[in-house]
C-alpha cells in the first residue's frame, strides 16, 4: 500500500484559477486548475519561466491579489474568511521590490513585522523588542540593528525582510524571488538560510526563483508551473519523472537528469577523440563540447586531443594523421580548432 | 544611554527654540512695548497700559497663535503627503486644497461681489472669505476622497490631485481676468498669505480644528510607518489600504484646509520642515518625525514670522514671500548636502 500523506497540511489551494481583473467582469486568465498543497515545516520553490504566473500565485496566496475562482484554505478556512488582521498573523510576504528608504534603521524596519502584533500607535513593549532582536540574530544581522537600510548590500538587505517576516510571526512566509538580485554565494545563503527556518521554526516558506540549481539542493517541495498545468513533488521526483524539461519547452534549454541543472541543446558535428585524467579531462570535455564536437573517449583513430601533465606544467597536444599541434592553454587550442584549421 | 540623553536634549532645545520664538513674536511689532510689560500682560492679563495689553492681547498674542498653529499644521501635512505618495517633493497642497481653497476665495471676491462692498461688513466679511475658502477646499477634498476610495494606484490619485489643482487655477486665472483693479489687488494680496489677520474670535475655529487634524495626525502614526515600506507590505502586514488613505487625507485637509481659509496659501513650509527634521533625527519613524516636524513647522513660521515684521513700520511683508525665502535655501542646502532629497 502506498503511504500518501503523513504530515499536516497547513496550505490547501482547490481548483484555483489566476489572473488579473481587467474590471469587474472580465479577467485575463493565467493558470487555472490549480491543485496544491505545503505541510508545516516544508520549503517550497516555485519555479516556472517568466510571465508563467508565479508572481500571481504567491500574490493571491499572500492575500494580496483576488483569485478569479477556486479556493486557497489556510488552516482548512478559506483565506477570505479572515480578517485583515487575523490574516496577517498568519501570512507575511517579501515583495520583489528593493525596499530603499533614506534613514530607516534596520531596527525600525525589522520592527513594522510586529504591525499586527501592536496597539494603535504601534507601541513595541518588551515582547516585540525580544521577537525583532531573536528575529535579527536567526538571519544572522544582529550587529546590524542600528544600520540604515540603504547603506547595506542587497544580501543583508534580503536578510532584514526576511527577519521582518519573522517579526511578523506568522507560520506561513512568502517571498517573490528573493535571490532575484543577488550574487551566487548569497543566493546559496539565502536559500539555505529559508531551509533552516523552516525546519528549526517549523514555518512553512514558499518562494518563487529561477535558480533551479539551488531549488533543487535546499527545497523540500517544487511547485512547477507549466503554461497549462502546476505540477508538485519533491525535486528528485521531477527530475526522475524528466517533468522539468517541459518547463522551457520548444527552447533550446534541455535539462541534464544527471547534473540537475539545465544546458544548451547542442547539434553535434565532427567528432573527435581525447585522452587525459581527471579535471583536466573533465574541463577539455566541456571546452570541446562547447564548439560543438561529439568527444570520443580514448579513440586515436581520428583527431584527437592529449592532455599531458608533467609535474605543474600542461600541454594539450592535438594529433591528427599528418601532425602534432602543442597549446599551453584550452583557450589557445580552442582558438586554433576555430580559426587556425581554416585560414 | 548616551543617545537617549542626546536625544532628550534635542527635544528640549526644539522645545526651548519654539517657546522663544513665540515670545519673541509677540515682543516684536510695529509698537515698541517693553519685555516687562509683555510678560506682565502673558501672566496677568493686564497692563498698566491699556492700549498695552489691547495691541498685545487682541493682535500680538493671535497672530503667534496663528504662526505656531500654522507651522505645526502645515508641516505635519507635508509629511503625510510626502509618505503617502512616496514623493520627497510633495506638500500639503499637492491635493489642490489651496487651489480649491483660493477658487472659492476667487468668487467670493472677483466674482460675487466687490471686495470693498464684503470689507464693509468688517469681521464678517472676512469671516465670508474664511468660509468660501474652506468651501473650495472641502470641495476638493471631497473629490479626492471619492477617489481615493475607489481608484488603488496611489500615482492615479496624485495626477488628478495636480489636474483638478491645475483647473481650479485656470478658473481663477479667468476670473482674474475680468475683474476690475481693486478687486484683484485684493485677491492677490489673499494669496501673499497673512498670519496677522486672524482675529481673536476666528483662533476659537482655528485652533480645534488644527487640533483635530493634529490628533487625526497622530493617531496615523503607525499606518504612515507601514505605508513606507510601500503599500504590499503595508497590505500584508494587515494595513487597509484605502482606510488608512482616507483618514490621512481628512486629517491634511483638515489641517491645511484650515489654515489656507485663514491665512491664505502658505508656501514651502509643508515641504521644506519636514526634510529639517529628517536630517535632525535621521530616522524615517514617524513616531519620532511627526512630532519633531511638529515643533520645527512652529518655530520656522514664527521665524519668519519675525522676518516679516523686519520693516518695522505699520505695514509687514507678506508671509508667503519669506517662508520661501527661508525654506529654499534650506532645500537647497539639502540637496547640495546630500545630493539628492531624502526618500521618505
Amino acid at each position: 500500500m502506498l503511504n500518501m500523506e503523513t504530515r499536516k497540511h497547513i496550505l490547501e489551494i482547490h481548483n484555483l484559477e489566476i489572473g488579473y481583473h481587467i474590471s469587474k467582469r472580465i479577467h485575463n486568465s493565467l493558470v487555472s486548475n490549480i491543485n496544491l498543497t505545503a505541510s508545516e515545516g516544508e520549503l517550497i520553490a516555485v519555479i516556472g519561466k517568466n510571465g508563467v504566473g508565479k508572481s500571481t500565485l504567491l500574490r493571491n496566496i499572500a492575500g494580496l491579489q483576488n483569485s478569479i475562482q477556486g479556493d486557497i484554505l489556510l488552516n482548512k478556512k478559506n483565506i477570505i474568511g479572515y480578517s485583515r488582521a487575523d490574516f496577517a498573523r498568519l501570512v507575511s510576504f517579501v515583495s520583489t521590490e528593493i525596499v530603499n528608504i533614506n534613514n530607516l534603521r534596520v531596527f525600525d524596519l525589522v520592527a513594522l513585522g510586529r504591525f499586527p502584533h501592536t496597539n494603535w500607535f504601534g507601541k513595541l513593549e518588551t515582547k516585540d523588542l525580544k521577537s525583532v532582536s531573536k528575529a535579527l540574530e536567526m538571519v544572522g544581522m544582529k550587529s546590524f540593528v542600528n544600520k540604515n537600510i540603504n547603506e547595506i548590500s542587497d544580501g543583508e538587505r534580503q536578510r532584514v525582510m526576511i527577519a521582518r517576516t519573522l517579526a511578523q510571526d506568522t507560520p506561513v512566509i512568502v517571498l517573490d524571488e528573493p535571490t532575484a538580485f543577488l550574487d551566487l554565494p548569497n543566493k546559496y545563503e539565502i536559500v539555505h538560510l529559508l531551509n533552516n527556518l523552516s525546519k528549526t521554526e517549523n514555518k512553512t516558506i514558499i518562494f518563487s526563483t529561477h535558480d533551479l540549481n539551488i531549488a533543487i539542493q535546499e527545497t523540500d517541495k517544487i511547485w512547477l508551473m507549466l503554461n497549462d498545468s502546476i505540477i508538485e513533488g519533491a525535486p528528485e521526483d521531477l527530475i526522475l519523472n524528466e517533468t522539468f524539461n517541459q518547463i522551457f519547452d520548444n527552447s533550446k534549454l534541455s535539462f541534464d537528469r544527471v547534473k540537475g541543472d539545465f544546458r544548451m541543446k547542442r547539434k553535434y558535428t565532427e567528432k573527435i577523440g581525447l585522452f587525459g585524467e581527471g579535471i583536466y579531462y573533465t574541463w577539455t570535455k566541456k571546452a570541446l563540447e562547447r564548439m560543438n564536437f561529439t568527444v570520443e573517449k580514448g579513440n586515436d583513430s581520428i583527431e584527437h586531443v592529449v592532455v599531458e601533465q608533467n609535474n605543474e606544467i600542461v600541454i594539450w597536444k592535438l594529433i591528427d594523421t599528418n601532425e602534432i599541434l602543442e597549446f599551453n592553454s584550452i583557450y589557445n587550442l580552442s582558438n586554433h580548432l576555430k580559426n587556425g584549421r581554416n585560414p | 544611554m548616551k543617545s537617549n540623553f542626546k536625544t532628550f536634549l534635542v527635544w528640549a532645545f526644539l522645545i526651548i527654540i519654539l517657546f522663544t520664538l513665540f515670545v519673541f513674536d509677540i515682543f516684536l511689532g510695529s509698537v515698541k512695548i517693553p519685555f516687562r510689560e509683555i510678560f506682565h500682560i502673558l501672566f496677568t492679563g493686564k497692563s498698566e497700559y491699556s492700549e498695552y495689553s489691547a495691541i498685545v492681547l487682541y493682535f500680538r498674542i493671535p497672530k503667534a497663535l496663528t504662526a505656531l498653529f500654522a507651522g505645526f499644521a502645515l508641516s505635519v501635512s507635508g509629511l503625510q503627503m510626502q509618505t503617502i505618495f512616496k514623493n520627497p517633493l510633495a506638500g500639503p497642497y499637492v491635493l489642490g486644497i489651496s487651489a480649491g481653497a483660493s477658487l472659492g476665495v476667487a468668487i467670493l471676491v472677483l466674482g460675487v461681489s466687490s471686495f470693498t462692498v464684503i470689507n464693509q461688513f468688517g469681521v464678517i466679511g472676512n469671516w465670508l472669505i474664511v468660509i468660501a475658502a474652506w468651501i473650495g477646499s472641502g470641495l476638493i477634498l471631497f473629490l479626492i476622497l471619492a477617489i481615493s476610495v475607489r481608484v488603488k494606484d496611489i500615482m492615479t490619485i496624485l495626477i488628478l490631485g495636480i489636474m483638478f489643482g491645475s483647473a481650479t487655477t485656470s478658473i481663477v486665472s479667468i476670473l482674474q481676468y475680468f475683474s476690475s483693479e481693486s478687486m484683484l489687488k485684493a485677491f492677490v494680496i489673499w494669496t501673499m498669505g497673512s498670519l496677522g489677520g486672524v482675529s481673536k474670535s476666528q483662533l476659537f475655529v482655528l485652533i480645534p480644528s488644527v487640533s483635530i487634524g493634529l490628533i487625526m495626525a497622530f493617531l496615523s502614526v503607525k499606518m504612515l510607518n507601514a505605508m513606507l515600506v510601500g503599500e504590499n507590505y503595508a497590505k500584508s502586514m494587515g494595513l487597509n489600504i484605502k482606510l488608512s488613505r482616507f483618514f490621512v487625507f481628512f486629517s491634511t485637509s483638515l489641517l491645511a484646509g484650515s489654515i489656507t481659509a485663514f491665512c491664505g496659501p502658505i508656501g514651502f513650509i509643508g515641504i521644506a520642515v519636514p526634510h529639517i527634521a529628517r536630517m535632525i533625527f535621521k530616522t524615517a519613524n514617524h513616531k519620532i518625525l511627526l512630532p519633531g516636524t511638529m515643533l520645527i513647522g512652529g518655530s520656522v513660521l514664527l521665524f519668519s514670522d519675525m522676518i516679516s515684521q523686519l520693516p518695522g513700520k505699520e505695514s509687514s511683508l507678506p508671509i508667503n514671500s519669506i517662508t520661501a525665502l527661508v525654506g529654499i535655501p534650506i532645500v537647497i542646502w539639502i540637496i547640495i548636502r546630500k545630493q539628492k532629497f531624502s526618500t521618505m
